[in-house]
């Protein structure tokens, strides 16, 4: 009797446990399903007072504060240190200028496609950093907000952007148009670079690595990989396909040179994909691998010999190998070489007609673009900030020469000079931009971070593809990495058909006389 | 009376998640599926699988590999567990555990450690890519064979060896004749449990530089090209492939138990 009860008794325990454990699970669903954001969003429009702010960055893409004691960089203007993560410290800085509370709710994500697929979703934010097609795909679509006209106001000492954004990335975003409106009119410019070959000189002579023809040498069979990106590994396969063209004396030398780069670059039509995609596919052969992110670390550890880079992931490549006594170059093409910039946009699903929002959108960029914190996103990121502090700070060349220059000893290597005049004020041979390096960091970093100006001379931008187009490239890319069907021999088919038949046969016999059974 | 109205409750938590996690889902990709970017009902994206050749390719290639993988794991795995259960160690818990611990240690951080291993003894991974696909995906799904096979082995009752070896049966006969049959169920869900997700796990190869690619690769690059539909309809042929295949090895799960039942 008494082991009786005593069973039932904890029975009746495991179900008023199982029971509450359900309920649980229920409430938890039932909160889960209430839109994330509504108590923020009540508590933003009717205090008036905390605006929240809903950023959506590339990940790894700002400096997340929390450095080591001895990383101060100490400059001429003071000292700049990471404690915080930078959009931490916006919250502060805003409240102090602009007398508003305000709360950055900052999220991640990884490729452009996936933040395209996640605002289709329903996904809302008021302001995202995508890269310059992305940009131009959500400009011709009518997403965005444009910047407004305070914001280009360079009297006003609060817009650092206007004031500090890099003639060069300036010109670029009032040049470059989407439906007739400039791109500057609906992007801020945050960081930028180019496209090129990171390789290890001992084993690879430089001049093989400034031609995109690597990708297919046969020289470096199995040690080179390309990114698992279709538009960058497209890009580099164009400029190895037209490669005699493009160095040629007639094509250099003529008069529309630029224009004609960009379009031969972003050909994407019928017959320039079939001849691409026989290309890539003699790439898959012979490549290492397409990769996305594990490049660096295979080029660091020695596994291959190049590898396709941006300049930004490059740097910090050859600073993790450095450490290890390591070295790495980088090498721009000389076909030809992919500019490309990410940048700061206003959503309309997320800002809409909310003018504190769109006020605080405007002063995080602005914020982004103080020199100092320009500075620490680049020594956290290691790309190149559009932020180069123009005619009224000279922080961030002071960061640059911080980190390159260096003084000439006795056993030191020749000291060069590095005129990167033509980021800071457009003219190419301004003499308060040298920089005093080793003959080592014209392949480096520096070259890396602020390349020479005649790599910019046949740089091009890469264009946004139309639905058409994209879906055309897409099936080239899918051609490439599929295994086709065409190429099983005969035989192959045969066995796959008699393995097929002879399971199917076994299956029915057992079937049949089991029920003969 | 009262008893069965909890245990209604108790489900309820369950059908939620049904709908909304497997349901819900479901609809939408039945949707994409048959549908063009216009909305409007179409069987293209599914004549399109058929008749292109790179993506009957891609079939074929996910199918060889989940094959060869799917062997590979049996042949190792079977052994094994027919050893642990067979073993007359006290605590077989703590043997079942050395097998089952790998599972404990996040499965990325596993394969980057594998990719060293298979460097330093292939000297360049890239050399070999669907030998590295088979081994990480083996190394990966292994317990998952391992422990349905540990499963009915133990279970099986050692009366039924003895009256075979008492019959005259030799050891190997026994093995085949008794061991084997009755435990098939075991396989059929081991394989079934290997066999799917290496047809889509495509983290493994790209981990390991295989840059052909399998099913979930597709699927994901039509993704990332905002090409829905295409992507949804791959899905579900997948889907249908694996219904099919766990439809038909349900029904010999219930013939080989009849048949165990026989003997």
């Amino acid at each position: 009797m008494i082991k009786k009860m005593k069973k039932s008794h904890s029975s009746l325990a495991v179900k008023a446990v199982a029971f509450a454990m359900a309920s649980m699970l229920m409430i938890a669903g039932i909160i889960g399903l209430l839109p994330e954001n509504a108590s923020a969003d009540t508590a933003a429009t009717d205090s008036g007072k905390t605006v929240v702010l809903r950023v959506c960055n590339w990940e790894e893409y700002i400096d997340l504060g929390e450095w080591e004691d001895d990383e101060v960089i100490d400059l001429d203007n003071g000292d700049i240190f990471g404690e915080n993560p930078l959009y931490e410290d916006f919250d502060e800085w805003y409240y102090e200028n602009y007398g508003v509370k305000v709360v950055v709710e900052y999220s991640c994500f990884g490729t452009n496609e996936e933040l395209y697929n996640m605002l289709t979703i329903g996904d809302v934010y008021d302001l995202v950093c995508p890269s310059d097609y992305m940009i131009m795909k959500l400009m011709s679509e009518g997403k965005l907000v444009s910047f407004s006209d305070d914001f280009f106001d360079a009297e006003n000492e609060e817009n650092y952007y206007v004031r500090g954004a890099s003639p060069f990335i300036q010109q670029a975003f009032e040049e470059n148009q989407i439906n007739g409106e400039a791109w500057k009119n609906y992007a801020a410019c945050y960081m930028w670079g180019v496209t090129g070959m990171l390789y290890n000189p001992e084993e690879v002579p430089r001049e093989d690595a400034m031609t995109w023809k690597i990708l297919n040498n046969p020289d470096y069979y199995r040690q080179v990989t390309v990114k698992d990106n279709v538009r960058d590994t497209m890009f580099a396969g164009i400029g190895a396909l037209k490669s005699d063209m493009l160095l040629s004396e007639e094509f250099i030398n003529s008069d529309n040179y630029s224009m004609r780069l960009r379009d031969e670059m972003n050909d994407v039509s019928e017959e320039n994909l079939a001849v691409l995609q026989e290309y890539l596919q003699d790439v898959r052969n012979n490549a290492y691998s397409f990769e996305s992110d594990s490049g660096k670390a295979d080029m660091i550890t020695g596994k291959v010999l190049a590898n396709l880079q941006w300049s930004g992931d490059a740097v910090y490549a050859m600073d993790q190998a450095e450490e290890d006594d390591y070295y790495l170059e980088y090498a721009i093409p000389d076909e030809c070489t992919n500019l490309w910039f990410d940048g700061w946009v206003m959503l309309k699903s997320g800002i809409g007609d909310d003018e504190a929002k769109k006020q605080a959108a405007e002063a995080f960029v602005n914020y982004l673009s103080m020199p100092e914190n320009a500075v620490r996103n680049m020594y956290y990121i290691g790309y190149t900030s559009a932020i180069t502090g123009g005619e009224y700070d000279d922080t961030v060349f002071q960061y640059i020469d911080w980190t390159y220059s260096a003084e000439e000893d006795e056993d030191s290597e020749e000291i060069v000079e590095y005129n990167v005049g033509y980021y800071f004020t457009g003219e190419e041979d301004n003499e308060d931009y040298i920089i005093y390096t080793t003959e080592d960091q014209t392949r480096r970093q520096l070259y890396a971070q602020y390349p020479p100006k005649d790599a910019i001379d046949r740089s091009a931008i890469m264009w946004y593809f139309d639905t058409e187009a994209n879906a055309r490239v897409n099936q080239m890319w899918i051609n490439v990495r599929c295994f086709n069907a065409k190429s099983i021999p005969v035989w192959l088919w045969v066995i796959i058909g008699a393995a097929f038949g002879a399971a199917v046969f076994v299956m029915i016999r057992t079937k049949v006389n089991n029920r003969a059974k | 009376m009262k008893k069965t109205f909890a245990r209604k409750y108790l489900g309820i938590p369950y059908a939620v998640f049904l709908v909304l996690f497997v349901i819900a889902p479901l609809v939408v990709l039945f949707y994409y599926a048959f549908t063009n970017s216009t909305g409007h009902f179409t069987l293209a994206n599914l004549a399109g699988f058929f008749t292109d050749s790179n993506t009957i390719g891609t079939l074929v290639y996910s199918l060889c590999l989940a094959f060869v993988v799917t062997v590979a794991c049996l042949l190792i795995a079977y052994p094994i567990a027919y050893v642990l259960a067979r073993s007359k160690f006290k605590s077989k818990a703590v043997l079942v555990m050395l097998f089952v611990m790998p599972m404990w240690i996040n499965f990325t951080l596993r394969l980057t450690a594998l990719k060293e291993i298979l460097n330093l003894i292939e000297g360049n991974l890239a050399y070999y890519p669907f030998l590295n696909s088979v081994i990480g995906m083996t190394y990966d799904f292994l317990p998952f064979m391992i422990l349905p096979l540990y499963n009915t082995l133990v279970k099986l009752d050692g009366s039924l060896l003895e009256a075979a070896q008492d019959l005259g049966a030799g050891r190997r006969q026994t093995f085949f004749r008794i061991t084997v049959p009755l435990s098939m169920p075991g396989v059929i869900s081991g394989v079934s449990m290997v066999f799917l997700p290496a047809m889509t796990n495509y983290v493994v190869n790209d981990m390991l530089y295989n840059s052909t690619y399998i099913m979930g690769s597709l699927i994901g690059s039509y993704f990332s090209a905002y090409d829905w539909h295409n992507g949804s309809m791959i899905a579900l042929i997948l889907l249908a492939i694996i219904g099919v295949f766990t439809l038909l090895s349900g029904d010999s799960e219930e013939d080989t138990r009849r048949g165990g039942a026989l003997l």
